[in-house]
């Protein structure tokens, strides 16, 4: 589609631009930023001279613009690039940015926002009040659409190797939603009870809080999520899917990435069953994982979200032949097999008794045999977390005494710092740099350990400084047990004849798509990564799940399907997250990983749970960093399934005959005037908010002051704020602040009668048609006015602000004043916008980087560029009146540049 | 009973109605009167939510008429027609209630009086709907010309500008030569163009181009017609009288300078000017400004002059004349520059240099200006010193009430605009005068070039003060509106307007009489002599049909039934 002529920007200028050429009967093309047309002026109370409701007038021309045949609008749009092309038109990009609405479908009912879990502060409000990441722009909005601002992915949604929605659920929370919380948590992971617990939780790490006080306990609220959700639901409150499908699927393995599996193509309707090597399932949760840290009633929990849905577990059955599978009817198999291998450190004395992987120990312990190390001394070898588990277990055991031996220093250990910290406030020993070189014993049971010393070499290919051995430093250690801990490993043997097996034992797959060379074989989890998460697992297990289906469907695995899988929009930059605000509220984390310690160390649970006030006010202290939390509450609540939050950028390229810039103008910073206070005093708002607190939209249903609610009595208006100062580099009168303060007097002088005026001034600029006018009735009414600049400002204790001016009608003295509210009359700034759009032609700017306009004495409205016009505040400071009747000379020579060009054909 | 379907919207107008008015009740009290399908409350109806909101009543409910309690109709009208007219139902089936101006603003004292007076109205218009019938919009193609009255720089920028878009132009000039007031300019603010050069830019390209007629000594005596199709006569030089046929008018007469009377300020004694007079001495003037011989050294600027007039100044001008503060500074940068050695004093009120022109101020207080304050009640006394020199006392404010005198060998009065004499041009268009004696616009936001004669426009300083390029920014303004008009090549006239029953009629002649657009004619009907009247000139005043002895006439859409029915449902007693 080609246009005659492009209009940048939907304000007041640019609507009547749009809508004079329209009428004339050329094809415009309006581009506006925000998600509605209007601009600035529709966000204003009423408007001077005539105090019509801005509403009435901007409405209507919205509500025009909008409809007329000949203009289409793109809102929440940017024009990226302009060219001019050989033909002399512009060539237009415009990026329409995702909505994640569906605008064709949504209502504009507004359940969406009002269900919405993150409050943003409320630009249309001038930040006086918060909006919601799903929002409609403003009560007059047009269209009536909503739009959800989503800034990118927030960073600990987007590391989460599972996809868990970390942000979502942690919104939800702060929102008391606990059970929205479990579900949305359940969307990408059935096993909500053990990642509270036990995972690892990179979510944690990336939070941007982290970067304040301390991170969100992320994992500690799943984990609350959890324990609420299972308090009410000893069972699953689903059942059997709803929708059956015939094909059957076998899943080697009942750890995460087994579970995870089963439980998302069940949720699609396919009979699966799981095959257990163990007597119990849960693989590494139930066998690996200590109960003091993941008590075994929540994993049986977590496993009945599986079975729930139909998901046979058959335990006791080892699958070494996967062929058998397929005769079984079995049309896809997907195994997740894990690591139960360990590996050996290949010294003397390895298969002496006494000497035990990690895995075994753990796995016999956690299945209930009865193991006792009393009075025993332990060593454990490895500094892994499950070097750590199996320490702290035979701590509980009985063990008198046990050591860990690592052959680096604490700072390379990988285990977790707080696991390390709870191990060493345990009793725990830790012999750093140290490794066992040697063990011996009688009768083929051990007795001792021979260690070495070690010191740290060069670093190696990995980055980490290799241990190197300390000749004859050797010692030895009277030992009962030597647990090894220095790496698992999987056990694919088995599978070699089918499938392709790297050399560390890992299985061979598509790592898009987790099939293996077997097109119907898949498999993920550890057995294909290697040691890993319980997290990434479950990440595996689901992807599975997704591709699984697909070739089940007979689609193609390839392409499109590939990047479909879990489309994440970009992650959002933390530092712009913490830059979002000047300072923030010191919200210091709940009380760490602090243990029970009980006396008697035992299995029971060492993590404190955190309370509802404690989940809640960590959840309060999330940044939202994506903006919108991705929570899913709109998805299921919008009435007319609008929502689509895969939603992505659309690139438009248009021809336009002309452009018209009307970008409109900035405010004034208040802030750039630090001896006004505005932004440390809160009873120091700009005219801007006065207008918002005025409008018919107003956010509070009166006038008040932002500080402790009161109405106001006595408001002093310090008029140019920002203009006429060449302190702040601006030494233009910026033509709407007097009228605009005027036109306010009368406004609170109608809403509040008692309320006393005051305003501050240097020269009231009372210049367009019916204005002095304006102004003697506001004088009339009551405003003082009192010529004089304000120096400075400054709060007393009970909010009340205390000016400082020269009193000039009156003998110049230096006087006080005490009001309870001041309006700074900000001024009016160059938009930046425009500037740089142009590829192959400048489009100039005056020394106040307005739009120049190259001959206002003949042509106002032209610019440097043949072709282009600016329309309205772009081009410089403008009340409405003006902007309108610029906006018609941008538009009629708009009208006679596309005749000319046409002519020229 | 009524067979009617109705839908009846009652607006909050954010707060602005239901501050006052208690909207649900008023909804409650009509929403089973007579044909009433739908009653509903809206937050602001003219929003698009609030308009797609009655789309789709309309459709889905099939309704027939469309009745909005809102604002004013001036406002609104007609966007609820087209809201009617996009939901395919016929725009004349809807009434527009005013219960802001005339209600809720009115009765802001007293919420269940104004709440009772809403129901009133409501149905009142209810009533009215009830008896509307589809009327169709009267469609007259319009004269791709227009004719352009003033050919100042308004006047000739607006000509061009029309001519850009295809549109051919008359363009009809009082004095013997174009130009106006700029013409008479040399160096102009800010800028630096020189006023003359842009007039002969301008003349030139209009006399080049075949489609701009350029008329001088000439006036319009007549116009008759209506938008799209005015037939209007001028004279040109006192003798040949020309007939044009265009489909629009814009009116760019300028202003006159204010004159001020004998002893303001001193003006009548010799060396007291005003601005006008100083800016052609200064235009001449290479290096010193000599002055009648003598030599100007030291200049003071009399601000506010014929403007800003206070209570006690009987028909004194109001309104601030906008250009002045920014012309005079200009003036004393512009002696300055042709003389640096001249001291300037500037005796002000308050300095309006708005927006970029604070440029100037901060370029003249650079160069040496000194600027005094003065207090409206105590203004600069001007009396004859020595030498031919004047003395000027001033009380300034800014150096806290200090009296000054200054010795000056000019005093430059900063004169204001006024209005143009232009009665005959005020009869013949029926154009609006506002307060301040300058032509009216409808609305300075929502209609800002249009006046309530449709087809007729404003531009320029005969609207009110601006600068030269704001008034070329409203010329401009004034050919989109017009072209808008224009270029589409008709426009629908409201078909609110007069009828006859020929049955009645008897011919009197009463009618012709009484109209005053000449819209009644005789006509022959089946032998029978019968009133017409003139679609396009009716003007639906109404002002026949009361006349009539035979009640043969009537108005389309407020017909004496509908009044009637409004007037029952003004004083239906139950709430």
């Amino acid at each position: 589609m080609n246009y005659d002529v492009l209009v940048i920007g939907s304000g007041i200028g640019g609507m009547e631009s749009a809508l004079k050429l329209g009428d004339m009967g050329y094809k415009v093309l309006v581009v506006e930023k925000e998600a509605s047309v209007g601009g600035k002026m529709i966000l204003l109370s009423k408007v001077f001279p005539t105090l019509d409701c801005a509403s009435c007038i901007s409405t209507p021309k919205m509500a025009s613009t909008i409809h007329h045949p000949n203009i289409d609008v793109m809102t929440y749009s940017e024009v990226k690039e302009i060219k001019r092309n050989k033909a002399g038109k512009f060539e237009v990009t415009v990026l329409k940015k995702p909505t994640f609405i569906n605008e064709n479908l949504c209502t504009g009912c507004r359940e969406c926002e009002m269900n919405c879990n993150v409050a943003v502060p409320d630009q249309f409000n001038f930040d006086m009040v918060a909006r919601r990441a799903a929002y409609i722009a403003f009560p007059q909005s047009v269209p009536k659409k909503a739009v959800i601002e989503r800034e990118g992915t927030s960073p600990c949604t987007y590391t989460c190797p599972a996809g868990i929605k970390a942000h979502g659920y942690t919104a939800l929370v702060r929102g008391g939603k606990y059970e929205e919380a479990f579900n949305l948590v359940l969307e990408n992971a059935p096993l909500v009870g053990s990642l509270g617990r036990a995972c690892y939780a990179p979510c944690e790490g990336e939070c941007a809080r982290g970067r304040l006080e301390g991170p969100i306990s992320i994992r500690r609220i799943k984990r609350f999520v959890a324990d609420e959700y299972y308090k009410d639901h000893v069972q699953p409150a689903y059942g059997v899917s709803e929708e059956r499908k015939d094909k059957k699927v076998a899943v080697v393995g009942s750890g995460p990435a087994g579970l995870t599996a089963a439980f998302f193509l069940a949720r699609k309707g396919y009979p699966v069953t799981i095959f257990e090597a163990a007597s119990e399932p849960g693989g590494m949760l139930r066998t690996a994982i200590p109960s003091y840290r993941l008590p075994k009633d929540v994993v049986d929990r977590d496993i009945r979200n599986v079975t729930a849905l139909g998901v046979e577990i058959k335990t006791g059955v080892r699958i070494d032949d996967l062929n058998e599978l397929k005769d079984q009817g079995y049309e896809a198999i997907f195994v997740a097999s894990g690591t139960h291998g360990t590996r050996k450190m290949e010294i003397e004395g390895e298969n002496l008794g006494g000497v035990i992987s990690c895995i075994d120990f753990l796995r016999e312990v956690n299945l209930g045999k009865d193991v006792s190390l009393k009075d025993k001394t332990v060593v454990v070898v490895g500094g892994g977390n499950v070097a750590i588990d199996s320490a702290r277990v035979a701590v509980r055991l009985g063990a008198k005494k046990v050591i860990v031996q690592y052959r680096r220093s604490r700072a390379e250990m990988p285990a977790h710092d707080w696991e390390i910290q709870a191990a060493e406030d345990e009793g725990i020993e830790f012999e750093y740099l140290s490794t066992p070189v040697k063990y011996t014993g009688s009768g083929g049971i051990l007795a001792q350990v021979e260690s070495i010393k070690m010191e740290l070499g060069e670093p190696d290919a990995g980055g980490r400084r290799k241990p190197v051995p300390v000749k004859g430093s050797e010692y030895r250690t009277e030992v009962d047990m030597v647990i090894t801990a220095i790496g698992l490993e999987p056990e694919t043997k088995a599978f070699q004849k089918l499938l392709q097996v790297n050399s560390n034992e890992t299985l061979v797959v598509n790592p898009e798509t987790l099939q293996t060379s077997v097109p119907h074989v898949f498999a993920g989890g550890d057995v294909v990564t290697g040691p890993s998460m319980i997290v990434e697992a479950v990440g595996q297990g689901r992807k599975a799940a997704f591709f699984i289906d697909c070739f089940l469907n007979d689609e193609s695995l390839e392409g499109v399907h590939a990047r479909e899988y879990e489309y994440k929009m970009p992650v959002v930059d933390k530092d712009k997250v913490i830059a979002r605000q000047q300072n923030y509220r010191k919200l210091i984390p709940v009380a760490n990983n602090k243990t029970l310690l009980s006396k008697d160390l035992d299995f029971t649970e060492t993590e404190l749970p955190l309370t509802e006030e404690e989940a809640r006010y960590s959840a309060g202290r999330c940044l939202d960093c994506g903006v919108c939390s991705e929570c899913q509450t709109c998805v299921h609540t919008c009435p007319a399934k609008a929502i689509d939050l895969s939603m992505k950028e659309e690139k438009k390229v248009v021809e336009v005959g002309s452009v018209i810039v009307s970008t409109g103008f900035n405010l004034f910073p208040a802030k750039l005037k630090p001896q006004y206070g505005y932004g440390k005093y809160k009873n120091v708002i700009t005219g801007m908010q006065m207008d918002r607190l005025l409008s018919p939209t107003r956010p509070y249903n009166t006038v008040l002051r932002p500080h402790d609610g009161k109405v106001p009595e006595n408001i002093a208006y310090v008029l140019c704020t920002g203009s006429r100062d060449q302190a702040v580099n601006n030494s233009l009168c910026s033509g709407v602040c007097c009228m605009y303060s005027v036109k306010q007097n009368q406004l609170i002088m109608g809403a509040l009668p008692l309320a006393d005026v005051t305003v501050y001034y240097i020269d009231v600029r009372a210049f367009g048609k019916g204005y002095e006018e304006f102004y003697q009735q506001a004088k009339d009414m009551g405003a003082n006015f009192v010529k004089g600049r304000i120096a400075g400002i400054r709060e007393k204790d009970d909010g009340n602000l205390t000016l400082f001016y020269e009193d000039i009608n009156n003998g110049g003295k230096v006087m006080e004043a005490e009001h309870d509210l001041v309006v700074l009359s900000v001024g009016l700034l160059a938009s930046p916008d425009a500037k740089n759009l142009f590829q192959n032609a400048s489009l100039e700017t005056d020394e106040h980087f307005f739009v120049k306009e190259i001959d206002e004495d003949i042509s106002p409205a032209r610019t440097s560029i043949e072709g282009v016009f600016v329309a309205g505040a772009a081009s410089g400071a403008k009340d409405i009146p003006d902007s309108i009747l610029h906006a018609g000379a941008a538009a009629a020579q708009a009208a006679a540049y596309v005749e000319r060009t046409r002519m020229k054909k | 009973m009524s067979d009617r379907r109705i839908g009846v919207y009652i607006c909050h107008c954010g707060g602005n109605i239901s501050d006052y008015v208690n909207v649900d009740k008023v909804k409650e009290a009509v929403q089973d009167e007579p044909g009433v399908v739908v009653a509903k409350t809206s937050m602001f109806t003219c929003s698009d939510a609030g308009q797609q909101d009655i789309i789709r009543d309309i459709k889905e409910q099939n309704l027939d008429g469309l009745v909005v309690a809102s604002c004013s109709p001036k406002l609104h009208l007609h966007t609820f027609r087209d809201v009617a007219k996009r939901a395919g139902l016929n725009p004349y089936q809807y009434t527009q209630v005013n219960i802001r101006e005339q209600c809720s603003w009115t009765h802001t004292d007293d919420h269940e009086g104004a709440t009772e007076k809403a129901i009133r109205l409501v149905r009142a218009g209810i009533n009215r709907t009830n008896l509307t019938e589809p009327l169709h919009s009267i469609k007259i193609n319009t004269v791709p010309k227009v004719l352009i009255i003033g050919a100042g720089i308004a006047g000739l920028r607006a000509a061009i500008g029309l001519n850009d878009i295809g549109i051919a132009v008359y363009l009809a000039e009082k004095e013997q030569e174009p130009g106006g007031w700029v013409a008479g300019f040399g160096k102009m603010y800010p800028h630096g163009r020189n006023g003359k050069e842009i007039i002969n830019q301008l003349v030139n390209e209009v006399k080049k181009r075949d489609s701009i007629t350029l008329f001088t000594q000439a006036e319009v005596i007549d116009k008759t017609g209506s938008v799209g199709d005015f037939r209007v006569k001028i004279r040109v030089r006192d003798q040949e009288e020309i007939a044009l046929h265009v489909g629009a008018i814009i009116t760019a007469t300028g202003f006159n300078a204010y004159k001020p009377h004998e002893d303001e300020y001193g003006y009548g004694m010799d060396g007291v000017v005003t601005l006008a007079e100083f800016k052609k001495l200064l235009d001449k003037s290479e290096g010193k400004i000599i002055r009648q011989g003598k030599e100007i050294k030291n200049v003071v600027y009399v601000y506010c002059v014929g403007s800003r007039q206070g209570d006690e100044a009987e028909d004194g001008n109001r309104y601030c004349s906008r250009y002045c503060c920014n012309a005079a500074v200009h003036s004393s940068i512009q002696a300055l520059e042709k003389n640096p050695q001249v001291h300037q004093y500037h005796l002000f009120r308050d300095m309006r240099t708005y927006g970029k022109f604070e440029l100037l101020l901060n370029d003249a207080l650079k160069r040496g200006s000194i600027f005094l304050k003065f207090d409206e009640n105590e203004p600069p006394q001007i009396t004859k010193g020595a030498n031919g020199t004047l003395n000027v006392t001033v009380k300034d404010l800014l150096t806290f009430g200090e009296e000054v005198e200054i010795e000056a060998d000019l005093v430059v009065l900063a004169t204001g605009m006024v209005p143009k004499e232009n009665q005959k041009l005020v009869d013949i268009l029926k154009l609006p005068v506002g307060r301040d004696r300058f032509f009216n616009e409808i609305h300075p936001k929502l209609r800002p070039v249009e006046t309530v004669v449709d087809g007729v426009y404003i531009c320029g300083t005969c609207q009110g003060p601006k600068n030269s390029a704001e008034s070329v920014a409203s010329a401009l303004a004034a050919v989109s509106q017009s072209a808008a008009i224009l270029k589409k090549g008709y426009v629908e006239l409201e078909p609110l307007i007069a009828m006859v029953n020929r049955e009645a009629c008897t011919w009197c002649g009463e009618c012709e009489t009484a109209c005053p657009y000449t819209a009644i004619s005789k006509e022959q009907v089946q032998g029978k002599e019968v009133a017409k009247i003139h679609e396009a000139l009716c003007k639906g005043c109404g002002g026949c049909i009361p006349i009539c002895p035979n009640h043969a006439l009537d108005l389309k859409g407020y017909t004496d039934g509908q009044m009637k029915a409004m007037i029952d449902g003004l004083l239906k007693e139950k709430f």
